[in-house]
């Protein structure tokens, strides 16, 4: 009983929030006070989901240092640097209203987090490299053709390829404008009428996974 | 050796070889520049031609949507464009979704000497951090205020000169999206569908294919893809940076890269020719 009742709850405060930005924005120029109102609660609700996952994750964590679970030691890292980035950064706040002047929390920042995101990055490179090598076999005529529109569309975004002959660019920009924008476009388009069948299915009650989830139900 | 064994080979190379090859040929155009000529492409220069129509007066909306990760590939393209939105008179607001916005922000700054000729608050002002995906967007673009009621250093938004008669995105003459993710996404649709704002966008190479039909059908008024998007766009301003020595780095990974896939499928057919797999 106290289930359905939780749905029919659920369902009704997605109906009047539905209700409310339908209104706003298809029947106002500019949004209205409920709408603003409506838009700011959702921003405040993802800040409070983001503070409610940074506590589960402590949790999560906790219980893996607590049974000495496999790997416990990486988990015990991300708990101390996450109590280290956090106090820092809330030390700095409390003295000058900005985390980044305690030198400290700046120096996390400016050091080991700005190396480490970069090296990731850089680091993809010469997967995409190693990958491209063992991948891109021309096993069939699909498979050649597809290999050599990919090599003619790498040499158009780098320099050389016009050094090596001032066509590349051209051609490579054919099959840009003329392959790759309509197909990119159809999926596009495909996406977003599957996106507004999703809506309409969830606004009706059809989609059970979204509500299931939400309420609890089946 | 036999000459088959040589074609197996050729398609079963240690990946630590082709790491050290690809460090190798990146190091070199470092110790002796290539310099090729770069031409720009109608994406970039559609960007560049937007930027220059800027008056004195007009607010830009510049969001640095991507992590330290992304400054190689975005920041070129965006320094020279705060260049020119600053040269032209306007006025620039800098928002940031990512937790790294203090650094970019004080790269921004680096990399552009004009904000020294300016004045905080009445030409440039720094927002910060926002938290709210598409909502937050939707939510700048009806009412700043409500997303940010101070900008970064706690001073209310109406006791900054050039932030009295903004509140809305109807008084920001263009949104520029740096970008690695969807966000320019939200600004297409929650600023350039609603208000009508023109929208472009300064992403990493991979997202040009995702971008183009955006670009080719109007909705983005110009569009600076990776690296490549960042040269040009330093070219054009007639001052190279590091977009344009990335460039050499650019030419010999791509060469490679073709190489390796040449090399592979040349071991592949021989070997099937002589009855392998």
């Amino acid at each position: 009983m106290s289930s359905i009742f939780q749905r029919q709850v659920v369902y009704l405060v997605t109906a009047i929030i539905v209700a409310i930005m339908f209104i706003d924005f298809f029947f106002f120029e500019t949004s209205t006070w409920i709408g603003e109102q409506v838009q700011t609660w959702g921003m405040v609700i993802y800040n409070i989901a983001m503070g409610l996952g940074a506590i589960r994750m402590m949790m999560s964590h906790g219980k893996v240092i607590q049974r000495r679970s496999t790997n416990w030691q990486y988990s015990g890292m991300l708990v101390g640097l996450f109590a280290l980035t956090l106090i820092t950064g809330l030390v700095g706040y409390a003295s000058t209203g900005d985390p980044q002047s305690n030198s400290l929390y700046d120096w996390i920042f400016s050091n080991p987090y700005v190396s480490l995101d970069a090296t990731f990055y850089a680091m993809t490179g010469f997967y995409i490299f190693s990958a491209a090598y063992r991948a891109f076999r021309a096993r069939n005529i699909d498979a050649a053709l597809l290999l050599m529109a990919g090599c003619i569309v790498l040499l158009t975004n780098a320099p050389i390829g016009e050094v090596i002959w001032n066509q590349i660019p051209i051609v490579g920009r054919w099959f840009l404008d003329y392959g790759q924008v309509p197909a990119m476009r159809t999926f596009m388009m495909v996406g977003a009428f599957g996106l507004l069948a999703y809506g309409l299915r969830a606004l009706l009650g059809r989609e059970k996974g979204y509500y299931g989830e939400v309420a609890g139900g089946k | 050796m036999s000459g088959e064994s040589i074609l197996v080979k050729l398609q079963k190379i240690d990946r630590r070889y082709l790491y050290w090859i690809l460090f190798i040929g990146l190091a070199i155009p470092f110790i002796r520049p290539i310099g090729l000529p770069i031409a720009v492409t109608p994406s970039t220069l559609s960007l560049y031609n937007e930027l220059k129509t800027l008056q004195p007066g007009d607010v830009v909306l510049l969001n640095e949507a991507f992590g330290v990760g992304g400054i190689p590939e975005c920041m070129p393209a965006t320094a020279a464009s705060t260049k020119i939105i600053l040269r032209q008179g306007a006025k620039l607001i800098f928002v940031s979704p990512y937790v790294d916005y203090q650094i970019l922000w004080a790269r921004l700054q680096e990399l552009v000497p004009d904000f020294a000729q300016k004045e905080y608050g009445k030409d440039y002002v720094f927002l910060g951090f926002y938290a709210g995906l598409e909502a937050a967007v939707a939510q700048l673009g009806a009412n700043i205020r409500t997303v940010f009621p101070t900008d970064a250093y706690g001073t209310p938004l109406d006791q900054i000169e050039m932030m009295k008669n903004v509140n809305s995105a109807r008084d920001i003459r263009l949104v520029l999206s740096g970008d690695t993710g969807d966000w320019c996404d939200y600004y297409i649709r929650q600023w350039h569908t609603n208000y009508g704002t023109p929208v472009g966008e300064i992403g990493i190479a991979m997202l040009g294919s995702s971008y183009m039909p955006h670009y080719r059908a109007g909705v983005l008024f110009g569009m600076s893809v990776g690296s490549r998007g960042g040269a040009e766009m330093e070219k054009l301003i007639g001052e190279p940076g590091s977009a344009t020595v990335t460039m050499d780095s650019i030419n010999v990974s791509h060469l490679l890269v073709i190489a390796a896939v040449i090399l592979a499928n040349i071991g592949m057919l021989s070997a099937r020719g002589k009855g392998g797999k």
